[in-house]
């Protein structure tokens, strides 16, 4: 079920008319969002509640034992088995035509004539995100992190509460699980605001996102020819903007259907584009993700406390499979290469070449991290390298006589977007919107509410899927 | 935080603002109707599965859509088609599906638009990306999907602004923006086309009163279809479409179905483009030869010509009323349909 569809708001009221009634007690109330979560799930394919199933069932028993178990080695086979499982469906469902493509082009690549037919395995929605969230917590049973939950229905609960199952923030046990105990009941202001954060969240996907700029990048990604530089720039740029309205949208919908339960969850975009290098991108661009991988991934392989070599080392690890997590193409790989390397010129800098930042400069620092960034994005959509390559050539004009397939308004539109976009960034960058809210007047408040639920209206969405359900 | 105050001034204000918006809309014309998109279309294929013998199933492209009524055969017959005819579209990725997927083995009206029945078979050519994208949708269509669909028919059914229209009707924030044209870094050389049907639930379309009485509306239409005879395009594939076609068509009869071949009207410049590029002796004839079923041109029966088709290539809705009946009372002669 997506957030912008009409059977999401039913699914909703309904919810939140259990949720609230007194007819249910708060165990009966957890059970009743469990079993929403499931529906939530299933009314895009009932089967795969299965694999959901296994997953929780799995890592339950997994934590269980590693509760109680005091056998190193018998606590590694939990932890060995949790990620087997987790990491088994992620490969075989997301990875599995990937690694079958790659390992017949290496057979070939030796002169064994071998072919093979294509598995065509459908990618269950959200897998990377629910796999991850979940591993997350034998992980920290394992290091002894976090304390076991409590009862199977609050973990079933916090591996499958439906907000944010599909596509995140990718939650911590410790943030979520303890939630769950105690009842949880929003305010009225908390309830409003969540309210609020869900309308926001909604504009960004269907009116930013879809109606504004997919077109666009859709057309300049989709397109055969050889471009010329301004319509591979806007086509960007326009993907930039829209996998942040698209992905940031779901994220703050999440946030906001959360609190309307009385649910805090954490915060997974802190203004990205107006990032003042790459460290600090990472730190505000899908935070859950990042902070997993360094939780999990660079700080086991050794972090920051190996040297120099090793840290480098560390992170271009980390950064390609981080590209890797996102999509199972080679593209992606390069799209966290990118990154990594990113990461490594800037520690380099910040090592050889220190300067301090000011108010004057922290502008331009901020803009040309947004375009480096915008380079990565072309790596990041482009279905093949061809594509990519085509589209960098154009963007650097490399290639000459490019062919024109974007109307002035568009140009103009688009850019405009992106513009006011950075802008917000920059000025929002040290800030939140709950601090600009407490200091708007209620009515202006309500006359930009307003404005975002008519845009909603008449965008009448027609119920585009997010980007992130595919990773 | 004042939250309830912001909260009551934005609903205050929205609901001020959409009914404004739906009054504006009303006020130029555009009135409450069903989107002919894949979801309806998925609806009514699914009843196919569970039709018995003596029903009938419409398949085409838009002039089947347009010319037969569903309410008239209905009337005359007693049974109403299920229309799963598609503007635009060959029709034998339908007929494809139907025969291969599903039970049912009553009769197929299949309209021939030798144009685009003899189009192509290539699955990424417009033709039968569309029907084909139909097909794919009714199977792999979600339980929210569905649901979502159900739940937008109320909402179609009240408010004009709410419609999938693109291009010049397009009424939806995306189409309204994608309107705006400044300067000519990119020229699209199609003239403006205007939706000039209207689609109820159940599929039955007509078409839509302006284009009997405006002229120059109906003439933006015939600009449409000038723009496509210029622009030429690939030439028919007579010969893969043919096998295509009576390889299912074998497998039909073999389950027992049936099938009717009908030529719908048309005239003037359609019609002589089309008796050039798809000239009836050597495409229709011999698809009528070699398919064995009875074939219906409109050409050889003097109560199936002289109607008024504004644009060319449909009829108009009263003048579809009177072609559905005229048809169905030779149908009943011929006994191609049980005659109650």
């Amino acid at each position: 079920m997506l957030f912008n569809s009409l059977s999401f708001i039913l699914f909703l009221i309904i919810v939140l008319a259990l949720y609230y009634s007194k007819i249910l007690n708060w165990t009966n109330k957890k059970r009743m969002l469990l079993l929403s979560s499931y529906v939530f799930y299933g009314m895009w394919n009932p089967p795969l509640v299965i694999l959901l199933w296994i997953s929780t069932m799995i890592d339950w028993t997994a934590g269980k034992r590693l509760a109680v178990e005091e056998n190193q080695k018998k606590r590694k086979m939990w932890l060995m088995l949790s990620m087997f499982v987790n990491l088994g469906f992620l490969g075989f469902f997301k990875y599995g035509d990937f690694l079958l493509e790659n390992f017949v082009t290496i057979v070939n690549s030796v002169g064994i004539d071998f072919q093979a037919k294509p598995m065509d395995i459908l990618l269950p929605m959200g897998i990377s995100f629910y796999t991850f969230q979940t591993m997350s917590y034998t992980i920290d049973m394992y290091k002894r992190k976090t304390e076991r939950a409590r009862t199977f229905l609050d973990f079933a609960l916090y591996v499958t509460f439906f907000p944010q199952l599909v596509a995140g923030p990718i939650v911590r046990a410790k943030d979520l699980i303890t939630q769950f105990y105690e009842e949880k009941k929003a305010t009225t202001n908390q309830f409003i605001w969540g309210l609020f954060l869900l309308t926001i969240g909604l504009f960004q996907k269907v009116v930013m996102a879809d109606t504004l700029l997919a077109g666009t990048s859709d057309d300049v990604f989709g397109s055969t020819k050889l471009l010329h530089g301004i319509d591979a720039w806007v086509g960007t740029i326009a993907f930039s903007g829209q996998i942040f309205f698209d992905f940031a949208g779901y994220s703050t919908c999440a946030i906001g259907i959360a609190l309307m339960l009385g649910i805090i969850l954490p915060d997974n975009f802190k203004y990205p584009y107006a990032s003042l290098g790459f460290s600090d991108l990472w730190r505000r661009w899908h935070i859950s993700l990042s902070s997993w991988l360094r939780d999990y991934l660079y700080i086991p392989l050794g972090g920051n406390r190996h040297g120099i070599t090793r840290l480098y080392a560390a992170l271009m690890i980390t950064m390609l499979l981080g590209g890797l997590w996102h999509g199972a193409a080679w593209t992606f790989m390069v799209w966290g290469g990118l990154h990594g390397t990113y990461l490594i010129l800037e520690r380099l800098q910040r090592r050889f070449l220190p300067f301090e930042i000011t108010k004057w400069n922290g502008m331009f620092l901020a803009f040309i991290t947004f375009s480096c960034v915008n380079i990565t994005w072309v790596f990041f959509r482009a279905r093949t390298f061809e594509k990519a390559w085509d589209m960098i050539k154009s963007m650097f004009y490399m290639q000459t006589g490019g062919e024109k397939i974007l109307d002035t308004f568009t140009i103009i539109k688009v850019t405009t977007v992106i513009a006011i976009l950075f802008l917000c960034h920059w000025f929002m960058r040290n800030t939140s919107m709950k601090d600009v809210s407490l200091k708007t007047s209620p009515y202006v408040l309500g006359v930009v509410w307003a404005i975002m639920t008519f845009l909603l209206i008449i965008a009448q969405g027609s119920g585009e899927q997010f980007i992130y359900f595919q990773f | 935080m004042k939250l309830k105050k912001s909260l009551i001034f934005a609903i205050a204000i929205t609901l001020i603002a959409t009914i404004g918006w739906e009054l504006y809309w009303r006020s130029n014309g555009f009135v409450a109707s069903v989107d002919d998109n894949d979801a309806l279309w998925a609806v009514e294929r699914a009843k196919v599965d569970k039709l018995s013998k003596d029903d009938i199933v419409l398949i085409g492209s838009s002039r089947v859509h347009f010319d037969i009524q569903l309410d008239k055969w209905k009337e005359k017959t007693g049974r109403k088609p299920i229309q799963l005819a598609c503007g635009g579209s060959s029709p034998l990725p339908i007929f494809h599906d139907i025969v291969n997927t599903s039970s049912f083995n009553g009769t197929i009206l299949v309209g021939v638009t030798p144009p685009l029945f003899f189009s192509t078979t290539f699955p990424e050519a417009q033709p039968w990306a569309w029907p084909l994208a139909r097909v794919n949708h009714f199977h792999d269509r979600t339980f929210a999907q569905r649901l979502n669909h159900q739940l937008s028919i109320p909402l179609q059914n009240s408010f004009a602004y709410i419609s999938e229209a693109q291009g010049v009707d397009g009424l939806k924030l995306e189409e309204l923006i994608g309107k705006v044209k400044i300067g000519e870094r990119t020229i699209d050389p199609m003239p403006p086309f205007h939706d000039f049907s209207v689609t109820r639930l159940d599929r039955n379309v007509r078409m839509k009163k302006r284009m009997e009485t405006d002229t120059t509306y109906a003439n933006t239409v015939k600009r449409v279809w000038q723009f496509f005879f210029e622009s030429g395009g690939p030439p028919p594939d007579k010969k893969s479409t043919m096998e295509f076609f009576l390889k299912d068509l074998e497998k039909f009869k073999e389950k027992g179905g049936h099938v009717i071949l009908l030529r719908c009207p048309s005239s003037d410049v359609f019609r002589e483009i089309e008796n050039k590029i798809t000239p009836r002796d050597t495409v229709w004839d011999e698809l009528v030869a070699k398919a064995g079923v009875k074939a219906y041109h409109f050409e050889d029966y003097p109560q199936l010509q002289n109607f008024t088709l504004p644009e060319w290539s449909h009829l108009k809705a009263d003048h579809a009323d009177y072609f559905t009946e005229e048809l169905i009372k030779i149908l009943k002669q011929d006994n191609e349909i049980p005659n109650q």
